[in-house]
C-alpha cells in the first residue's frame, strides 16, 4: 500500500469501517511510513475532539407545540389563508411601486408646461452678460478685438 | 434502536390512532434538535426546524416503509430542512437575523463561569461550530451524523440517500476541510 492510498483510507480506518484485510495493509504501512502515522494521528485527534461537541436537549414543552403546531395546520387545511396573504403581500408591494412611478410622472407632466419653461428658461446662458464692458474681462475682449482688427 | 416499538407505533398511527405521534417526537426530539443545533448553529432557527420537521413527518408517515429505521428517516427529513432552511429567500434571511440574531450556541447555551477545564472545552466548542459553519451544508451533514450522533457509514447513506463511496468521500473531504481549522487542538508539536 503506497503513501497515497493510505491517505484515502485515514478516514474509514479511525471510523472502523475498513475491511480486515485492508486495515492490516493500512497498519502494515503506518508501521513503515512516519508521514502517514502523524497524519492518522491527527486526524484522530480531529475525531477525538468532537467528544466535546455539545449535546443539546430540545427545549421544554417542545413536543406538545408541535402537536399544537400539527393541530392548527389540520385545521387550516393546505394553507390558503398563507397563499392567499403572500398574494397581497405581492399585490400590494406592486401597487406602491407603480403608484410611485406614476405619481412621478404625472408630478413631472403638471411642471412641464409654465413652470418647467420658467426653470429652463432661467437656467438660460443667454441671461448672463458674460463679460461687461468695465469690468477686466470686457477690456480683454476690447483689446482682442483691436489686435484682430489690425 | 427501539425499532419494534417504532413499528408498533408508526402501525397505531396508520390505523388511526394520530395521538401517537407524540411518543414518536418524545423519543427522537433530543436527536433531532441536536443535529438541528449543530446543522444551523442557532438554537431560534433550530427549534424552528426540528419543529417543521415532526410537523412533516406527521403529514408523511402514512407513507412510510416499515423496512427502513425511523430515525434515519426522520434525520433525512431534518437535514434536508436544513438545507432548504440555509436557501431561505433573502429578504426572510434578513428579516429572521434582525429578529433573532445569529448568536452563538455555545454562548447561548452555557453562561456558567469558566474555570480551566471548562474554559479549555468551550474553546473546542466554539472552534468546532466555526468549523462547522464554514463546511457546506453536504459535508457538514455527514460529518455531524458521523461524529455528533454516531451513525455508521451505512446509516448516513441510507439517511442520506446516496451510496456508501459518496459517504466515504465527503466526510474524508470534510475532515481535510476541519484540518486547517481545527489545527491548534489537532496538530502533534
Amino acid at each position: 500500500m503506497n503513501c497515497l492510498k493510505t491517505h484515502k483510507l485515514i478516514s474509514p480506518y479511525i471510523d472502523g469501517e475498513l475491511k480486515v484485510t485492508d486495515r492490516k495493509a493500512f497498519e502494515s504501512h503506518m508501521k513503515s511510513c512516519r508521514a502517514c502515522s502523524i497524519a492518522v494521528e491527527n486526524a484522530r485527534n480531529q475525531h477525538n475532539l468532537f467528544a466535546y461537541a455539545k449535546q443539546f436537549k430540545a427545549p421544554y414543552g417542545f413536543s406538545t407545540r408541535v402537536m399544537a403546531d400539527i393541530a392548527s395546520e389540520k385545521t387550516t387545511g393546505f394553507s390558503l389563508p398563507l397563499l392567499l396573504t403572500r398574494f397581497a403581500e405581492v399585490v400590494v408591494l406592486f401597487v406602491i411601486i407603480f403608484s410611485g412611478i406614476i405619481s412621478g410622472g404625472f408630478l413631472a407632466g403638471n411642471l412641464m408646461p409654465e413652470k418647467l419653461s420658467s426653470v429652463t428658461s432661467s437656467l438660460s446662458l443667454d441671461v448672463f452678460d458674460p463679460a461687461p464692458p468695465d469690468s477686466l474681462g470686457g477690456v480683454y475682449l476690447s483689446m482682442t478685438e483691436v489686435r484682430d482688427e489690425k | 434502536m427501539h425499532r419494534n416499538d417504532d413499528i408498533e407505533l408508526i402501525n397505531s398511527f396508520k390505523r388511526g390512532d394520530k395521538a401517537v405521534f407524540e411518543n414518536i417526537i418524545l423519543r427522537y426530539q433530543d436527536r433531532i434538535f441536536n443535529l438541528c443545533i449543530h446543522m444551523l448553529g442557532n438554537i431560534h432557527d433550530a427549534e424552528d426546524i426540528a419543529q417543521d420537521t415532526f410537523v412533516k413527518a406527521y403529514q408523511k408517515l402514512g407513507e412510510f416503509q416499515p423496512d427502513a429505521s425511523l430515525y434515519t428517516w426522520l434525520y433525512r427529513i431534518a437535514v434536508n430542512t436544513c438545507i432548504d432552511h440555509k436557501r431561505r429567500p433573502f429578504f426572510e434571511s434578513i428579516f429572521k437575523r434582525s429578529e433573532t440574531g445569529e448568536e452563538s450556541v455555545i454562548d447561548q447555551v452555557s453562561n456558567a463561569p469558566a474555570p480551566d477545564k471548562v474554559c479549555e472545552s468551550h474553546q473546542i466548542q466554539h472552534a468546532l461550530q466555526r468549523a462547522l459553519a464554514i463546511l457546506s451544508p453536504k459535508l457538514r451533514a455527514v460529518i455531524i451524523l458521523k461524529e455528533i450522533e454516531g451513525l455508521s457509514y451505512e446509516e448516513i447513506a441510507d439517511t442520506l440517500d446516496v451510496s456508501i463511496g459518496t459517504v466515504k468521500s465527503r466526510i474524508s473531504r470534510a475532515r481535510d476541510g476541519l484540518k486547517v481549522l481545527l489545527k491548534d487542538f489537532t496538530e502533534q508539536k
